[in-house]
């Protein structure tokens, strides 16, 4: 089959046209037009080409994979902005939702295993619900505290991930701020 | 009258609690029920929570009658640049819902929700109340809200219930909230014209609205006849949504203590506010032809005087000049100032001047080449990283000396990698442990 579209590819390169079936007769070494018709039948299944109305040949995707060759021929030119396009900046990367997000420093060694240091930076975002075993920012007697948000049955409580402090259970509602989003430290 | 379709038009009007006190006691959890003041640099009072309203403060009370009403007041000098990191998230989220958001000042908008029902899917109550939600939930802080047919009556729906309300006016209920409400609250309609309309027998908002267009016709001017057409539900006021870019006029003044009677340091600070000024102007790519130089005296009285400029300019060296050759007309070193100010005005848009045979403009455009080099080097390290020698002794020394010189928690509270001049734009909402 690829050979024969091959021979009206190269038809359609020297002449402009598409070929007539006595044309293609000639050029298969049909001997009935009737075996033209089936194989154009199946070309034209194959949407390499179309009839129109009065059922002559018109060119379908004859060139396609020719003209991307063509460009991969050619290379890539230079780093194109449509590429560019889908990266992201870093600020993108860390914050989603941009009105919602606040910074916090952490004071303090309570959430060290969890790989938070004492003055690093976390991004939270507000308007989230927190999530068990999310780590958030809660209101505990007037301050903030980061930790890890668990729940013993039905009751929330908040974890340090330092096994020298101790988990922090709420006398009444507890009260959550926010989810910590992301951890940045610069050096 | 007064009995409309409910909605000809949905303006929304919303305004921030409390503003400034809330943002920092969404800072500082540990400030909730407390009565919180901020204007600690300024020495008066330039907002304060709920709490601190019910203890007797007001707004502009000297801090010093504060302490004496309400000994365990909470005075913060004020972070600006939280403040409007949060106004400038007000705004973005209101922006989700509508593209028609007018920026009245740093804590209110206007958003018109005109014709939004249906593509938002949602009746224009429920717009104001998802608005809402997000505004209180994102950010923290409450906001009240206020939804009607005009400008005029979303300002009084949004006062209506303070803090976090959201009231609705429909059209066909506006003598409700007209009933009661006193002429002068009205907004637009000041202590003279209110006392007028009482003298015509005229009392609350209801009154006024009432009358016919003849009567409103022959008695007031235009103005405070659109307000009466707005207080009957016919918008007239369209909501404004350009961003504000385009300034009539540029102002900068700044206060510092203790006062100072020395004429260098006096004109110094003089000196930074043009510059600021200039930095202002060259961002929205303005230039001013007439300039206003004023100086505020420790009696709170204010000397000043107007100068004409050879031709338009952003150059502050341009504009020093001029200030310096007039200084010492309003300038008496038998006097303490405590604030200076420059007003930049008959703003037009820069481009290129007609050259004069003198050269000079050729000399002002050469300038402001340099000036662009200035803003560049502001972009890369912050501003102020080059200014004029002018300006020197204001800009090395401290703005306030003692108490109110107290710095933000923002300001002294660094990430690694913040310098003094720049911060990362997010809101610091301090540490946690």
């Amino acid at each position: 089959m690829e050979h024969n579209k091959n021979k009206i590819i190269s038809f359609y390169q020297r002449t402009g046209r598409m070929p007539t079936y006595a044309e293609l007769m000639g050029i298969y070494g049909f001997k009935s037009k009737n075996s033209v018709f089936k194989l154009v039948k199946k070309m034209a299944e194959e949407n390499f080409l179309h009839k129109d109305g009065q059922g002559r040949l018109l060119p379908g995707k004859l060139f396609k994979e020719i003209r991307i060759l063509g460009l991969v021929e050619a290379g890539f030119p230079s780093a194109a902005e449509e590429e560019l396009a889908d990266t992201m900046s870093l600020d993108e990367y860390l914050v989603k939702n941009r009105e919602a997000t606040f910074m916090l420093r952490v004071k303090g060694e309570s959430m060290k295993d969890a790989g938070i240091m004492n003055g690093d930076m976390v991004l939270v975002e507000r308007n989230t619900t927190p999530k068990d075993g999310q780590i958030v920012i809660a209101e505990v007697d007037g301050e903030w505290t980061i930790k890890y948000l668990r729940s013993q049955g039905k009751k929330p409580y908040l974890e340090p991930a330092n096994k020298k402090f101790r988990p922090i259970y709420p006398e009444s509602e507890l009260k959550i701020a926010a989810v910590v989003k992301a951890v940045v430290r610069k050096y | 009258m007064l009995n409309l379709h409910s909605f000809t038009q949905a303006i929304l009007h919303i305004d921030g609690d409390c503003f400034f006190a809330a943002c920092e006691v969404a800072k500082n959890p540990a400030l909730r029920g407390k009565p919180v003041i901020t204007g600690a640099e300024r020495g008066i009072v330039s907002s304060l929570s709920y709490e601190a309203k019910a203890r007797g403060v007001t707004r502009a009370m000297r801090l010093s009658e504060v302490r004496r009403i309400c000994p365990d007041a909470v005075i913060l000098p004020s972070d600006y640049e939280t403040y409007s990191l949060y106004s400038v998230r007000m705004f973005n989220i209101v922006r989700r819902y509508t593209p028609e958001v007018e920026e009245y000042s740093i804590d209110e908008c206007f958003a018109d929700l005109t014709g939004l029902q249906r593509p938002l899917n949602m009746s224009y109550e429920k717009i104001a109340a998802a608005i809402k939600r997000d505004l209180d939930s994102e950010l923290g802080i409450t906001f009240s809200v206020g939804l009607a047919p005009s400008k005029v009556l979303a300002k009084v729906a949004s006062k209506w219930q303070k803090p976090s309300g959201l009231t609705i006016i429909p059209g066909n209920q506006i003598q409700v909230f007209l009933k009661d409400l006193a002429v002068e609250k009205i907004w637009g309609i000041g202590p003279k014209t209110s006392a007028y309309l009482n003298k015509l027998g005229i009392k609350t908002a209801y009154d006024f609205a009432c009358q016919d267009e003849q009567w409103v016709k022959s008695k007031l001017t235009k103005p405070h006849q659109e307000i009466w057409q707005e207080l009957r539900g016919e918008a007239v006021y369209v909501v404004d949504n350009e961003r504000k870019s385009d300034y009539k006029s540029i102002s900068k003044t700044k206060t510092f203590t203790p006062a100072s009677n020395k004429s260098s340091y006096v004109f110094s600070q003089l000196s930074k506010n043009i510059e600021n000024a200039c930095i202002k102007a060259r961002r929205h790519r303005l230039e001013t032809k007439k300039i206003f130089i004023f100086l505020k005296s420790n009696d709170f009285r204010y000397y000043g005087l107007e100068a004409k400029l050879d031709c338009p300019t952003a150059v502050p060296t341009e504009i020093i000049k001029i200030a310096k050759e007039n200084f010492n007309q309003i300038f008496d070193e038998k006097k303490a100032f405590r604030a200076t100010g420059v007003i930049l005005m008959d703003l037009a848009e820069a481009h290129s001047p007609q050259l004069d045979i003198f050269g000079h403009v050729a000399r002002v455009q050469r300038l402001f080449k340099i000036f662009a080099s200035v803003d560049g080097l502001a972009q890369k390290y912050g501003k102020h990283t080059l200014f004029t020698g002018s300006s020197f002794e204001a800009m090395t020394a401290r703005t306030h000396q003692g108490e109110r010189g107290e710095k933000s928690e923002r300001q002294s509270n660094l990430f690694r990698g913040e310098t003094f001049r720049r911060h990362l734009s997010l809101p610091f909402l301090g540490e946690a442990v």
